[in-house]
């Protein structure tokens, strides 16, 4: 295996740890990334039309007192990430446009489950405030009752779907 | 020594230098996610068959990481942890925003921080999971009267396991470094079990005894020294510390309401005894 560019899932791990254990002691809160898109659909939709957005009963939050949503921590958590990312896969001769896709799946095919999968995601973790990062890692790292529950709910539901798209994957 | 962090709320940096921190350390999450391979969807979905089981095993070390290294540092008086700000509980919400949460990422092969570093990565698919995870955020917040009320109930507060369990943070803290051990053992067995020839970037018995059993040690030893330290809880309200080893001297003035809105704190207590940081407001933000 080539340890350059693939860590062993431990030290990943724990690199992944890391830098939430940063967000910890420089900023006392967590990492996140679903709270930033959310941010960025409130923006596009404000663009659309102003005035429903900052009546929504859900977004309007993001607008009180003139405030942007973009303007946001996790705005520059996000641009660290892609950087970060694109470096790894670059400096490794990875990077590239590509359909990742199971061996029994057409191009097409996986697009859909994407963007369902996407869209249920999406939902998800608006209801349960925050995504496997946000929630997931930094609550269960706190501690937090409900993102224990989150995390093991999240093991639940995909062993159970599991069988149903297995042919997209395996 | 002064607790200095969490670094904003203690008034060492500024607010604008936070931000431009935020920079380099989703520099470090990115990269991490990509060397993890995470960036790969069919990476993420083979752990849902067993296929795979590096995606837990990741998670497993992140939480680990995060706990030890967060309750650590709250042990020898470096971090506050009533500045900290929590994720309150609001449980049924969580538990069902967690199985749709499963349910789309067995489909997508994604979950948004993956998606995103995937998208850096070039990746289609996780271009369209993503345009379809922002129609689920929009579809949630324009709709969000129908299902407004279900969102805002079952309402905990900060509720941590420790006080679920009634035991001892260290303990539980413990536990959990157990727990995640075990997990990602049974789970290899797992795998091993069920696809015979694991070729997907799995390793020799021997390269694995050789990096993961002293981290494994380390943490079993740092989780050990957080349960069978002889004190109570992190946040006992009579003590006079929300800390274990550090005692400050002006004890009754440092108290704080670990409840009662962490972030909002304005005048901070430690300020005027923490050093002049003298970089203070130069971040040409």
């Amino acid at each position: 295996m080539n340890l350059r560019c693939r860590f062993p899932p431990v030290l990943a791990g724990i690199l992944i740890g890391i830098s939430m254990l940063l967000t910890f002691v420089v900023a006392g809160r967590g990492i996140g990334v679903s709270g930033m898109m959310t941010r960025l659909v409130a923006t596009v939709q404000h663009w659309v039309l102003p005035e429903l957005t900052e009546k929504s009963a859900y977004f309007s939050a993001y607008f009180a007192h003139g405030a942007h949503p973009l303007n946001d921590y996790l705005s520059y958590l996000m641009i660290g990430l892609l950087v970060g990312a694109f470096a790894g896969a670059w400096s490794c001769g990875d990077f590239r446009f590509e359909v990742q896709r199971g061996p029994r799946i057409s191009v097409p095919g996986r697009l859909v489950y994407a963007l369902i999968g996407g869209a249920i995601t999406g939902f998800a973790a608006r209801l349960a405030r925050g995504c496997t990062s946000g929630q997931g890692l930094v609550g269960a790292a706190e501690l937090s009752v409900g993102s224990w529950a989150f995390l093991l709910c999240i093991f639940i539901g995909g062993f159970a779907t599991a069988w149903f798209v297995r042919k997209q994957w395996i | 020594m002064d607790i200095v962090a969490p670094l904003v709320k203690t008034g060492v940096i500024s607010e604008a230098a936070n931000l431009w921190l935020a920079v380099p350390i989703g520099f470090v999450f990115g990269f991490a996610l990509y060397h993890a391979g995470f960036t790969d969807s069919r990476k993420i979905a083979r752990a849902f068959y067993l296929k795979d089981v590096g995606v837990p095993v990741v998670m497993f070390s992140a939480i680990v990481t995060g706990m030890l290294g967060l309750w650590l540092l709250s042990l020898a008086g470096f971090i506050d942890t009533s500045k900290m700000y929590y994720l309150p509980t609001y449980l049924m919400p969580m538990a069902i925003g967690g199985l749709l949460f499963g349910i789309g990422m067995a489909i997508g092969g994604f979950c948004p921080g993956t998606a995103a570093s995937s998208i850096a990565t070039g990746r289609v698919d996780a271009m369209v999971f993503v345009v379809g995870f922002l129609g689920g955020s929009i579809l949630f917040g324009d709709l969000f009267p129908v299902w407004g009320d279900f969102y805002k109930s079952d309402y905990r507060g900060v509720y941590r396991l420790d006080e679920l369990f009634g035991m001892n943070l260290g303990s539980v803290v413990l536990i959990l470094v157990v727990a995640a051990v075990a997990g990602s053992l049974l789970m290899r067995l797992g795998q091993h079990l069920f696809w015979s020839t694991p070729k997907d970037q799995s390793m020799e018995p021997e390269q694995v005894l050789k990096y993961e059993v002293p981290l494994v040690v380390l943490a079993l030893v740092i989780g050990g020294v957080l349960a069978f330290f002889p004190t109570g809880s992190f946040f006992k309200q009579d003590n006079t510390s929300t800390y274990y080893i550090i005692q400050k001297e002006a004890a009754p003035a440092q108290m704080h309401q670990r409840q009662q809105g962490p972030r909002k704190t304005p005048a901070i207590e430690t300020e005027p005894e923490a050093p002049v940081p003298t970089h203070k407001g130069g971040e040409g933000c």
